[in-house]
């Protein structure tokens, strides 16, 4: 801890009546301060001190020469007027000749209360601070994000929420790698300083997430202003916490609502309803216009809330108007184009679908289904049934990465898609139920054989078996279902029936 | 013992009076070519001492823009109808010449008029300066004398005053009703108000500084400048001129000397100060004379521009002004108006 006023700080503080460097030297620290009114009241001895002048300087070039001459003369080592940003290059050049820092104080009285506070009074520096952070916290804020930008304003440096991984939110400036890995997220309140900057740090108790740290940062800040950084830092806290608490309960209640409102619209499957439309409108939501549907949806269980958080997030660098909500086991959204985007176009929208799918697979379980482009309301309805049907597929799909797109299924596709329904699977269990037993070793080599157009050679293969075994196995098996395997209305439900219990 | 001055003296006078001049002045070309064929040489230079005190004395000068001098040539005999109106308001020859301007061209003015008319030496400044109210007969308040001058057209305009002011508007109205430029008498006093009120053997003072200079021209500068008792104030390079804000015809010159130094030359119609980091090196009454560091040129106010490499030498004013605060008041910086600048020690 040192008495000494450094310029750094004095340039860091919110305070400081407009203060600029304008010549001499910038990294510099003085034993003090003296304000008087004009040069003449300064007294004999400067000691290396900061001197603020509140009177105008003169205007004339060699006037302003003597005042910067006598003032180093006097054994001050800086000189704060106004005006002096209007000072001529040679007097600025005569500054750096001398040493002397030379800065213009657009209201020097402020720049000397910015001085007291950070030489003598420190307890009015930090009850600056939190003073500053209480009217923060009085406004309305609309979110996390609004809220740091109310604090950030009004204390005058940056905030940054951040965790051990790197900056979450930040407002008002940028907090550097460095100093962000100077700080310490095991303790308390941490005050951080390297040359790139300085953040005075406090971890953020939130029982939703952890290892949290709310930070004021900046440069040139010295250890009384991040003392006193801190203090408004710990204040500031709770109110970030809470906000985080109530941002995740309305992120919650939001996605219900949207889900509910998209259950609806696509339960109506294209029947107007006046106040669903409503209700879509309420949330931006258009009907009109060409849709291409999407849908993402857990292959294992996943955090709904976060992958729709996430995909929001993602869907902002699609240039297209874009929405998705929350549906059952995954997220269901679409894009909405007011003209008919070209088939190259679509190409690439899909494209960025895919990429959206491969940058969720990173932290997320999920497989994405992708409808056609479809026009109005009917359309919708479509598009996002078919995303749906697609994202069923796509669950199973290793060979494409999980990414399905209904334009590129095949028909056997869609129809299995359909058959992997409620009524079908059940009946097909049912139907195949006598071949089940003894291992299954029936069904098995049943649907092998169907799937290799019913030829026994290439089953026997594919099986490892002799061809009697295989010749043998399909007899039992059309014994035990009663099936005639000539007739193809049987042989393709039969097919089905395997496709559907496998 | 009076001094005689051959024709082959004319150039280092010319040069010592535009030492003389300090910045300002006028170029002494055109008297110096014009004296050259004039049949008066040797010219006789007489000490106030050497003179009968009761003999009236007149003062010629040129008035006005001198630059316009240079491009308007005087007549043959600019300054006869001046002393011929100021003879007959007084009502005697006035048989003895004086110089009103020790500084640039009015230097030589006098010398105009040798042929007729006995030369003293002495004159009302000892250098250049740019208003009449601060001729040494006014400063001192000597009375009666009369002031005639060029209203344009072959007019003469006569003013006499107590008030020294009103010589100065009334002159310097008529001047300019002349056209910018013209020829100015001083009359109505004597030798004898001469070897009080006005300096003395300012021109052989101008013949020695012209003599020494031209010896010690192509020299090391701080030769050059010791040599005329001076010193060197600075050398190096313009790098920016100032516009006054409050006076149009004040110009600060910001030099930028090889060792980094700041200096600022101060000027208005003459170089008025030299300022050194921000301390006051130099300031009116002493000479502060700008040289071209390379040709040893002379340099007017009006010849300095950005980027000129100049040097700046010092030499002591004239110790005329300096002997009571009430001369001295009015050759010092602040009677230009301009701050801070008084009391160059």
């Amino acid at each position: 801890m040192t008495d000494a006023l450094r310029l750094s700080a004095l340039l860091a503080h919110p305070g400081n009546g407009g203060l600029r460097t304008i010549a001499g030297p910038a990294d510099t620290e003085w034993t003090g301060v003296v304000v008087e009114t004009s040069e003449a009241a300064l007294p004999a001895t400067g000691d290396g001190r900061l001197a603020i002048l509140i009177d105008l300087p003169p205007t004339r070039p060699w006037q302003q020469d003597a005042l910067i001459r006598r003032t180093w003369d006097r054994g001050f080592r800086a000189l704060a007027v106004p005006h002096a940003d209007q000072f001529g290059s040679g007097t600025r050049a005569l500054a750096v000749r001398l040493g002397l820092t030379l800065l213009h104080a657009e209201r020097p009285m402020l720049l000397a209360k910015a001085c007291w506070q950070l030489v003598e009074a420190r307890d009015s520096l930090t009850l600056a601070y939190v003073r500053r952070v209480a009217q923060s916290i009085e406004y309305h804020a609309n979110g996390l994000a609004d809220l740091l930008r109310h604090l950030s304003s009004s204390v005058g440096h940056g905030v940054a929420l951040i965790d051990d991984h790197g900056v979450l939110l930040e407002v008002g400036g940028r907090l550097s790698s460095e100093v962000h890995a100077a700080i310490d997220f095991a303790s308390w309140v941490h005050l951080t300083r390297v040359p790139s900057g300085a953040a005075a740090s406090v971890r953020v108790d939130s029982p939703s997430r952890e290892g949290l740290r709310l930070a004021f940062f900046g440069t040139g800040l010295d250890e009384r202003q991040l003392s006193a950084l801190s203090v408004a830092a710990e204040v500031a806290m709770p109110a970030v916490a809470a906000r985080i608490l109530i941002d995740e309960v309305d992120e919650v209640s939001d996605a219900s609502v949207s889900s509910g409102v998209l259950r609806d619209f696509v339960d109506l499957r294209g029947t107007p309803d006046p106040d669903v439309e409503r209700r879509m409108l309420e949330r931006g939501w258009r009907t009109s216009g060409y849709h291409l549907g999407f849908r993402i949806v857990g292959r294992s269980r996943v955090d709904v809330l976060q992958l729709l958080r996430f995909v929001t997030g993602e869907l902002g660098r699609i240039a297209a108007d874009s929405h998705a909500t929350t549906s059952g086991r995954g997220v269901s959204g679409w894009l909405t184009f007011s003209e008919p985007p070209t088939l190259e176009q679509v190409g690439r929208f899909v494209a960025s679908l895919r990429e959206i799918h491969v940058a969720a697979r990173r932290s997320f379980n999920v497989a994405t289904g992708v409808g056609s482009l479809s026009n109005g309301s009917a359309g919708l309805t479509t598009s996002l049934s078919e995303a749906a049907d697609a994202g069923r597929i796509a669950v199973n799909r290793s060979a494409t990465g999980y990414f399905v797109r209904v334009d590129g299924l095949g028909l056997e596709q869609l129809l299995l898609a359909w058959t992997g329904n409620d009524t079908f699977v059940p009946a097909a269990h049912v139907i195949l139920a006598p071949l089940r037993a003894g291992g299954g070793e029936l069904l098995t080599t049943l649907s092998t054989y169907l799937d290799h157009e019913s030829a026994v050679a290439p089953t026997a293969v594919a099986l490892g078996l002799h061809r009697n075994t295989v010749a043998q196995r399909i007899q039992r098996a059309q014994e035990l279902l009663g099936v005639d395997m000539n007739d193809p209305e049987a042989r393709l439900a039969l097919h089905l029936a395997c496709r559907a219990v496998r | 013992m009076p001094t005689t001055l051959e024709l082959d003296r004319l150039p280092a006078l010319a040069t010592g009076f535009e030492i003389l001049g300090s910045g300002g002045g006028g170029s002494t070309v055109m008297l110096e070519l014009a004296l050259r064929d004039s049949s008066d040489w040797p010219v006789t230079l007489h000490g106030v001492e050497e003179l009968d005190p009761s003999l009236p004395c007149l003062g010629a000068a040129f008035v006005g823009s001198t630059m316009l001098l240079t491009e308007r040539l005087p007549g043959v005999a600019p300054f006869a109808p001046l002393i011929a109106a100021a003879e007959r308001w007084l009502g005697h020859r006035i048989p003895v010449v004086c110089s009103v301007e020790g500084g640039g061209l009015n230097g030589l003015a006098p010398f105009t008029l040798g042929g007729d008319r006995v030369l003293v030496d002495a004159d009302l400044t000892g250098r250049a300066v740019p208003a009449l109210d601060q001729m040494s007969l006014l400063v001192d308040g000597v009375p009666g004398v009369v002031v005639t001058c060029d209203t344009g057209a072959g007019g003469v305009a006569l003013v006499q005053t107590d008030r020294a002011v009103d010589i100065e508007r009334v002159v310097r109205a008529a001047t300019i009703q002349a056209g910018g430029a013209g020829a100015m008498v001083f009359s109505g006093f004597t030798v004898g108000d001469l070897r009080r009120h006005s300096v003395v053997g300012n021109t052989a003072r101008a013949l020695s500084l012209g003599r020494s200079f031209l010896a010690h021209r192509a020299g090391p500068l701080a030769e050059l400048a010791a040599s005329l008792g001076g010193r060197v104030l600075a050398e190096g390079r313009i790098t920016e001129v100032d516009a006054d804000a409050r006076d149009q015809h004040v110009a600060t010159f910001s030099i930028e000397g090889s060792a980094g130094e700041v200096h600022r030359l101060i000027a208005r119609s003459e170089n008025l100060a030299l300022m050194t980091d921000g301390l006051l090196e130099a300031a009116a009454p002493d000479l502060i004379i700008a040289l071209d560091p390379i040709s040893r040129d002379i340099l007017e106010v009006t010849d300095l521009s950005r980027a000129r490499q100049v040097a700046v030498i010092q030499l002591a004013g004239p110790a005329w002004w300096s002997r009571s605060p009430e001369r001295l008041r009015h050759v010092l910086p602040s009677a230009y108006g301009l701050d801070e600048l008084d009391g160059a020690a």
